[in-house]
């Protein structure tokens, strides 16, 4: 198990420090750590191009032409600027990080038949005793509960995002 | 005509029924219509029990799609996170189940009544459980906002919607007639929602996973990840075409965290856990 662990980390690391090229939807500025108070190191151009090192919660750490810094994730986009969606099938952070794991080009585009095609889905024939497993399976209150406290999850209230909230906009209210 | 009729003979038969319903005169047939209409939407309406036992036949159905993936401690895992994220919610009590399907196919689905799958191919492209949450949070908002139970009453024969609604009252058994709506509702799976239901799970999602204590970026930074990924890519081709573009769900969240989802930058995204589970094994 921990073994594993170990494994896990090791690929995370691999895939944090895999660059993906990206660009800005805006003009952001470039900080040197992940907050907003922190020093801004540049103001980077709308559309301008960045290879993305790692994402940490609403931030991204990027390198830019004028410096590695950390950006509000929401202003990235992946692929190259002006070019969307992305061309290649090898962009993604989850072909690189297939890639990582498997050692492989982790490509599986060429497989034939697929569970979840449209045509398999229209077709589909019932299955009770994998639904039974899956009954199986489901976790108790009390299991989640500490379940959460284990990860320092701690729960709070918060209302649901006004569909009405037009992007310019900041209060939140109820549905 | 014939939909009308049997509707006018369903009101008058139907316990329900406001009392003026039945000793209409003949005088007032016009008022008596409007009645009726009520009368359909009311009992077209489905409850808690039936949704669930839809919900059950539609995840059946998947099941027979896709298999569960055969990794125990990866599906109570995911089942933790799931419940956990819809304790949370307005409809704690349904009864939650998750399952990990063993499937290439980048995507996840909601069934009426509190069954969520995603598959094996999405999870191993996220890395951290505050990412898995962000989706599963996705899903359940689908279930609390009846999205699928709404596509599927809309879609179906009236008739049928009456047969599930009148086999309610005995309840005694399994209703044939919830069989073949979670039969016919299947086939939505391929088709997919209205985008708005997606924009609005969305929405819906970040807010949960923010109740549940995770850094509610999860959901926007799933969505960066399939935004990267070709379209063209065979294992995302459903995705794409059952869901508005990744790009348009990244505009909506920008917008809407812009403000108000600053202070979540040190909420845990439980990466290191994630991936103890779910293993950087993909399988042969």
């Amino acid at each position: 198990m921990k073994k594993l662990w170990m494994i896990g980390l090791l690929i995370w690391c691999g895939a944090a420090q895999a660059a993906e090229t990206a660009y800005l939807v805006r003009a952001t500025e470039l900080k040197s750590k992940p907050f907003a108070d922190a020093e801004t190191v540049a103001t980077l151009a709308e559309q301008s191009q960045v290879e993305v090192l790692a994402r940490q919660a609403s931030w991204m750490q990027v390198k830019a032409a004028a410096g590695t810094g950390w950006v509000k994730m929401l202003s990235v986009r992946l692929g190259k600027p002006g070019a969307q969606p992305a061309k290649s099938s090898d962009s993604g952070l989850g072909k690189i990080f297939n890639l990582a794991t498997t050692g492989s080009s982790g490509s599986t585009v060429t497989t034939g038949v697929r569970g979840l095609s449209e045509e398999q889905l229209k077709n589909a024939q019932p299955n009770p005793e994998a639904f039974k497993a899956m009954q199986d399976y489901a976790a108790k209150k009390d299991v989640a509960q500490k379940f959460a406290k284990a990860g320092q999850l701690k729960p709070e209230k918060l209302d649901y995002l006004d569909a009405s909230q037009a992007p310019e906009t900041e209060k939140q209210g109820d549905q | 005509m014939k939909t009308k009729l049997t509707l006018l003979a369903f009101a008058l038969s139907c316990a329900a029924a406001p009392a003026g319903a039945l000793d209409f005169n003949f005088g007032d047939i016009g008022k008596l219509l409007d009645t009726v209409t009520k009368v359909k939407d009311a009992t077209t309406e489905i409850a808690e029990p039936q949704e669930i036992e839809l919900g059950e036949g539609v995840a059946s159905n998947l099941l027979g799609a896709a298999p569960l993936l055969k990794k125990p401690a990866l599906q109570q895992y995911v089942n933790q996170v799931g419940l956990w994220l819809a304790l949370q919610t307005e409809r704690p009590d349904l009864p939650w189940r998750f399952g990990v399907l063993d499937d290439d196919n980048i995507n996840a689905f909601a069934t009426p009544g509190g069954n969520i799958f995603i598959t094996h191919g999405l999870l191993q492209r996220m890395s951290s459980e505050a990412e898995l949450a962000g989706v599963l949070a996705h899903e359940i908002a689908h279930v609390l906002k009846k999205h699928h139970l709404e596509a599927i009453k809309k879609n179906a024969r009236t008739s049928l919607l009456t047969d599930v609604a009148a086999h309610a009252a005995d309840r005694k058994g399994r209703n044939p007639a919830i069989a073949k709506l979670a039969g016919a509702g299947t086939e939505l799976y391929a088709r997919g929602l209205d985008k708005d239901d997606e924009f609005e799970a969305d929405r819906m999602g970040v807010v949960i996973a923010a109740r549940a204590g995770y850094d509610p970026y999860g959901l926007p930074a799933v969505l960066q990840i399939l935004q990267g990924i070709d379209p063209g890519n065979s294992d995302f081709a459903l995705m794409f075409k059952t869901h508005p573009t990744p790009s348009d769900r990244l505009g909506l969240l920008d917008s809407l965290m812009s403000n108000g989802f600053e202070g979540y930058d040190a909420r845990p995204n439980l990466a290191a856990r994630f991936r103890a589970v779910s293993g950087p094994g993909k399988k042969p």
